[in-house]
């Protein structure tokens, strides 16, 4: 959150040349929010948290798409690096360099092409996703025991029967780490979309002047780390449901 | 499609033999072909044993029949028909393929496992759960793990549930690669025995790889002993490997006790065991006295209801009115009426006992062995005619 803070110092300067702010404000809370020693102003919260509910759902939505696009993307790009191994480096490569790409400049960088709003910010999203769950798709592959393997195809298994019956459900646990992973580190970055008009939880962060009232920061900070919870919790539970076999002791 | 080519006990099991011609497999450039030449017929229902030092092919071999290698030249046949001309993934679900570290899906249950093939053939869900059913009695199971994951179970019962799932469709042909030789070795005996126990029922064709030659003599009809490179040394039955071998790799490889190695092509079962009076817990010790008098074995054997050994008695043990419960010695060595006589000699040898009682597959008692009863049977004629018979026809 610190780090926002310093993003957001400039922008806030913009922010404030609009008188608008002050009067978004009810009169009757202005003490509190008036004097910038008071870090939570519980009056206003109550006064105006169905304000973030419409950016709450934009939130989700984004991360949402986001994942689920990345993940039929990375997912797609596993399986094509699973049968030639000469592309598993490059494609390491290639996601881990758009990883790279600081986000609010992938934003800008995709106007020409995306222009303003919720799309520009789901490309770049997706783009972040595809290194994590592409590497451990290829690494969930590739921890399929040997003999399994020499087994399925002894027995008659098709190359498809074995890709699409043993190896997919036995990579199950890594890819949905990876997919765990990319969505709670997703809900952190599409608090940027606001700077793109894509909505969500940044809108309560960035457009209003922060440093002199902390309070809708705090309030959008939480619930998004409470989302990056739910997603974790989710997802953990996801795993465990789909891989019964990993549940029991040992013999 | 494999032919119902009967064996001569006439089952009812599908059996296919299996040829190869002038079987070669050779990989890039190198000038040393990993199998070469191969010349073999194995007949329907037999089990066919390819052994011999790392490197020299076995499990290459083994592996042209189901194409999991393919072939360079030449051609293998099952039941006459060229594998070249089947689908690869079609032709292996005919054959049943064992292996080494087992291979079980650790997603799936051990039924699941078991039904992977049938399914794959596309049969009905309730015919799958009876053969299902069916193989976990086979095998020896409790039928409640057919629902547990292969994690949950022993390495001993991972072994079985392979064998049960190669067995599932009922192939004509089975393929196992060293199958026992991740099992520690009491259980790896134990299994053997169950094996030969099954495959006398069953009679499938069996080609197993080991590069153990004494696993080799104990479980094969007929034995293929290659050589590096691929090639052929001999292909003959056990005790003609034995008495008569081919040139002196055979020799070497066979090893310099081949005189002792005889005794694994009988069983204990073929010899006349001599008999140890039978005392109960609780019996008048009058009683059993009596029974020692003309026995030929001069110690008594607590035997329990069921007629299960549980000790042997000494003359302690008879002091008093009546039998103890708790017999002065120990059981020691319990031998089973399968064992191979070799096997059974270094049991007796091993704990250091004079007599070992010997059960049925129940666990019941069905005499006593000791070193004297092995080496009289040995001098007698009985024994001759067992062995040069071996020679022309595997064991039956």
């Amino acid at each position: 959150m610190p780090s926002l803070g310093a993003l957001a110092l400039p922008l806030a300067k913009v922010g404030e040349v609009s008188e608008g702010f002050f009067h978004e404000r009810n009169s009757e809370t202005l003490p509190c929010q008036a004097s910038s020693s008071h870090l939570f102003c519980f009056g206003w919260a109550k006064e105006n948290i169905d304000s973030f509910a419409t950016p709450t759902v934009q939130q989700l939505e984004l991360v949402l798409f986001s994942v689920l696009a990345g993940f039929v993307v990375a997912i797609a790009l596993a399986l094509l690096a699973h049968r030639r191994r000469w592309l598993q480096a490059p494609l390491l490569a290639i996601t881990g360099v758009i990883y790279t790409v600081p986000s609010i400049a992938f934003f800008f960088l995709l106007l020409p092409v995306t222009g303003l709003g919720r799309d520009t910010v789901i490309v770049a999203l997706s783009a972040y996703t595809l290194q994590i769950i592409y590497r451990n798709a290829i690494a969930g592959l590739a921890n399929v025991p040997a003999a399994t393997r020499d087994a399925a195809r002894g027995m008659g298994l098709t190359e498809r029967q074995i890709l699409w019956r043993v190896e997919l459900p036995l990579a199950t646990p890594e890819i949905v780490a990876g997919l765990r992973v990319a969505a709670v580190s997703t809900v952190a970055l599409a608090t940027f979309a606001v700077f793109v008009n894509g909505g969500g939880l940044g809108s309560k962060i960035y457009s209003q002047s922060n440093l002199t009232f902390p309070t809708s920061i705090i309030i959008a900070g939480g619930i998004a780390m409470l989302m990056a919870l739910a997603f974790h919790l989710a997802l953990v539970g996801i795993e465990r449901y789909t891989t019964p076999w990993r549940r029991v002791a040992a013999g | 499609m494999p032919a119902a080519e009967a064996t001569d006990q006439g089952s009812s099991a599908v059996a296919s033999s299996v040829r190869y011609e002038n079987a070669t497999k050779r990989y890039g450039e190198s000038a040393e072909a990993a199998v070469e030449g191969l010349n073999l017929e194995v007949p329907a229902g037999e089990v066919c044993v390819l052994v011999g030092p790392s490197g020299c092919g076995k499990t290459t071999a083994m592996r042209l029949v189901n194409r999991t290698v393919e072939l360079s030249e030449g051609d293998v046949l099952i039941g006459g028909e060229s594998v070249r001309k089947r689908d690869p993934a079609r032709l292996r679900r005919e054959i049943g393929y064992v292996i080494q570290e087992v291979g079980l899906f650790p997603h799936r249950t051990i039924a699941e496992n078991i039904g992977t093939v049938p399914q794959l053939l596309g049969w009905k869900k309730e015919r799958i759960a009876a053969r299902t059913r069916e193989l976990i009695e086979l095998i020896g199971l409790d039928p409640e793990l057919g629902e547990r994951y292969p994690a949950q179970l022993s390495g001993g019962q991972q072994q079985r549930v392979g064998v049960a799932r190669a067995l599932a469709a009922d192939p004509p042909v089975m393929l196992m690669d060293e199958p026992f030789g991740a099992i520690d070795p009491i259980n790896r005996e134990r299994l053997q025995n169950e094996f030969l126990r099954l495959q006398a029922e069953i009679r499938k064709t069996i080609l197993f790889v080991t590069h153990d030659i004494d696993e080799a003599i104990k479980m094969g009809d007929r034995i293929a002993i290659m050589r590096r490179g691929g090639r052929l040394a001999q292909f003959a039955t056990p005790a003609e490997l034995l008495m008569a071998p081919a040139d002196e790799f055979v020799e070497d490889f066979v090893g310099a006790d081949r005189a002792l190695k005889r005794l694994a092509l009988m069983r204990v079962a073929d010899i006349d065991l001599w008999e140890a009076p039978l005392a109960h817990v609780g019996q008048a010790t009058a009683e059993v006295r009596a029974k020692l008098a003309g026995a030929e074995v001069p110690y008594p054997l607590l035997v329990d209801s069921e007629r299960r050994p549980l000790g042997w008695l000494s003359e302690r043990d008879l002091a008093g009115e009546t039998v103890p419960a708790r017999p002065d010695s120990p059981l020691g060595p319990l031998l089973d009426r399968d064992d191979v006589m070799r096997d059974a000699l270094a049991d007796l040898l091993q704990g250091e006992a004079q007599y070992a009682a010997v059960t049925d597959r129940q666990g019941r008692i069905d005499g006593v062995l000791s070193v004297e009863i092995i080496s009289e049977f040995l001098a007698s004629p009985k024994a001759k005619v067992e062995e040069n018979s071996a020679v022309e026809r595997p064991r039956g």
